[in-house]
């Protein structure tokens, strides 16, 4: 009967064909690590945001007068409204930690570079559109702290050249962060996720096209690629088990770590709280933000920088196969970088102080400079590496799978080493 | 050699940052029963005459198991499912103290230090030697000391009113969570399941790997 069943339906739609070619003998490099674990994670935070937030909008009320009360009314009176809500919030923290390693992942294994530009970029819009469903979700509580991060942040495109004003007044749909403002916000904060969704079948199928990318740099021979059932399927799910014991740390015994005192206080328009924070995942950018004394320099400098990923497969000139672990100035360029963003998240959450804006600055200044000075030294770092000669290792890895596949692993261009 | 520099100007600029916050005194909260109810009595006695608690209502008390009688006394002619909102009208408290005294029902999580920012302003009062009355914590408040610390000089009486002080902090950690206990309960049997899950996922994934050449 099942066989019938499947058999009608393939008549009709590529159903056994699809899950096998794209799901169970998808085939995936076997050298994968623990840090390809991240993009199946992401998927499965955005799928526990959008059931969590699916209940939480059935007793939520997107009204000034009403939703900070909505908010208590969920954790206090609705059946396990408590635990949808912390798990909502702790959602949030965990899908930008689970991105941010996703990215620092693709960073060091240059998994952005051809043929996965297409990849990074999808992943950048998706980033994107993560950030402003964050931003718009922050300010339903209608707290001090949504309040004023609302405010604080629709006022920037005041900078704007000629429409500055109109747009922020457009935005917030009122002069002031307002109910008007809440509803749009509400809104669109219950769309965007669908668009995510959108975008993470487009970044699906571009993996898909691709392949994966692997810790060596060069695409495997067949010999080398194993189906992702079941050797990815339990490989995802021991990983996600191990997520799901730190989240569950975090949403049973510490889930107002991460929620600001001040939001536990209703909005109030008439009184600025004594220093404004955005949520952590938004520090560094906050605080290059901050590091420009001017306003339209310091919105295009928290722009570019978050945008300046996109650069990346042309900022990266090297060949060097294999990510950061063959290449040492790139490597010492991607910790650096690491910690250069703790610093600016430091920064971020500190009140501004005569010191702490130089430490933003100086920040923020390594932080430029360190994706514009990327061309320059990662085209020597290619010539000096090349002089000194590959790693024996890579050399052997290459070798063997250019023989394996009768060509050479990576695009040709005009001076590649041969 | 650059990452150093800015790990040491960090470390030399940060203390200072830290160091201009009022110190607050750490407490461990007592998330027993007979603490909470005690600092319910001191709070409908002390506090509820001018603050509210709207996301309490009477009969969150009786379900915490507060005695009956006393909430009865409490609430008077008000329903049961009344929330706790005060005695002192809205324009009495503006002649007062020329604005509301805030609702306390998250008072516990809407400070920076949380409960142990309510402890230390509560204790924080003393008088100079002028004679007047302040906060070491919060030093524009209007509110006067509830407890009676300023004027208090002796040993043991300076301990039970911090004690009251304790008992207070935990009813109000209560009010600002009631859920917290039936969470932290929750959380062991999910984490506990959750080791194990992953225990046997690992041992799944073990062996299913081991296959590969």
């Amino acid at each position: 009967m099942k066989g019938k069943i499947i058999k009608w339906i393939d008549q009709r739609f590529p159903l056994t064909s699809f899950v096998k070619s794209e799901l169970t003998g998808y085939p995936t490099p076997r050298n994968l690590s623990y840090w390809w674990n991240f993009g199946f994670l992401a998927g499965f935070v955005l799928v526990l945001q959008i059931a969590t937030g699916i209940f939480l909008a059935m007793h939520y009320k997107a009204d000034i007068s009403l939703s900070f009360d909505s908010i208590q009314h969920i954790m206090r009176d609705v059946n396990y409204g408590w635990l949808l809500r912390y798990m909502h919030s702790t959602g949030a923290s965990a899908f930008f930690l689970v991105i941010y390693i996703h990215m620092a992942r693709t960073l060091y294994y240059g998994s952005y570079r051809a043929p996965r530009e297409l990849m990074w970029w999808t992943g950048q819009g998706l980033l994107l559109l993560l950030m402003a469903t964050a931003f718009m979700g922050y300010l339903l509580p209608w707290g001090q702290m949504s309040f004023w991060g609302a405010t604080v942040i629709t006022n920037l495109f005041r900078a704007t050249p000629y429409f500055g004003d109109q747009i922020v007044i457009w935005l917030r749909g009122d002069y002031t962060v307002g109910d008007a403002t809440l509803t749009r916000f509400f809104a669109l904060h219950y769309l965007f996720p669908f668009l995510i969704i959108a975008g993470v079948v487009v970044h699906l199928v571009a993996l898909h096209t691709v392949r994966s990318s692997n810790p060596s740099g060069i695409d495997l021979a067949d010999k080398d690629n194993i189906p992702f059932h079941p050797y990815f399927t339990s490989k995802d799910f021991y990983g996600l088990g191990v997520f799901l014991i730190v989240y569950s740390i975090f949403v049973f015994y510490f889930p107002n770590l991460l929620i600001e005192p001040a939001n536990n206080i209703p909005a109030n328009p008439l009184q600025t709280p004594t220093h404004i924070v955005p949520e952590w995942y938004f520090l560094p950018f906050y605080a290059i933000l901050r590091s420009v004394p001017n306003l339209v320099g310091g919105v295009v400098a928290m722009a570019l920088s978050v945008m300046v990923f996109s650069f990346m497969p042309y900022l990266d000139r090297s060949r060097i196969p294999g990510g950061a672990q063959y290449r040492p100035w790139y490597r010492a360029m991607f910790y650096f970088f690491v910690i250069d963003m703790m610093v600016l998240g430091y920064v971020g959450y500190v009140p501004p102080t005569d010191e702490s804006i130089v430490a933003g600055q100086i920040a923020t200044f390594f932080y430029f400079a360190l994706f514009t000075s990327l061309p320059l030294i990662s085209k020597k770092e290619e010539q000096w590496l090349v002089k000194r000669g590959l790693p024996p290792a890579v050399e052997a890895l290459i070798a063997g799978e250019a023989r394996e596949k009768g060509k050479l692993p990576y695009r040709r261009r005009k001076g590649d080493i041969s | 050699m650059k990452k150093l520099f800015v790990l040491l100007a960090l470390g030399c600029f940060s203390a200072p940052i830290l160091a201009s916050e009022a110190k607050l005194e750490n407490i461990q909260v007592d998330t027993g029963l007979p603490a909470i109810k005690r600092g319910a009595n001191t709070l409908m006695d002390v506090c509820h005459g001018c603050h509210t608690l709207k996301y309490i209502s009477y009969r969150n008390l009786t379900s915490l198991g507060i005695d009956k009688k006393k909430i009865d006394e409490w609430r008077g002619d008000l329903p049961l499912d009344s929330s706790l909102t005060g005695l002192m009208s809205d324009d009495a408290a503006m002649d007062s103290f020329g604005k509301l005294p805030p609702d306390l029902s998250l008072m516990a999580k809407a400070r920076d230090g949380e409960e142990n920012y309510v402890y230390s302003y509560l204790v924080g009062y003393y008088v100079t030697p002028e004679g007047v009355t302040g906060n070491h914590i919060f030093p524009e408040t209007k509110m006067p000391d509830p407890l009676g610390i300023s004027d208090t000089t002796d040993a043991a009486k300076r301990s039970e009113i911090q004690g009251t002080a304790r008992d207070v902090v935990s009813f109000l950690v209560w009010a600002a969570d009631p859920h917290e206990q039936e969470r932290h309960r929750m959380g062991h049997y999910v984490i506990v399941y959750l080791f194990i899950l992953t225990a046997l996922l690992y041992g799944v994934k073990k062996q299913i790997w081991s296959r590969l050449k």
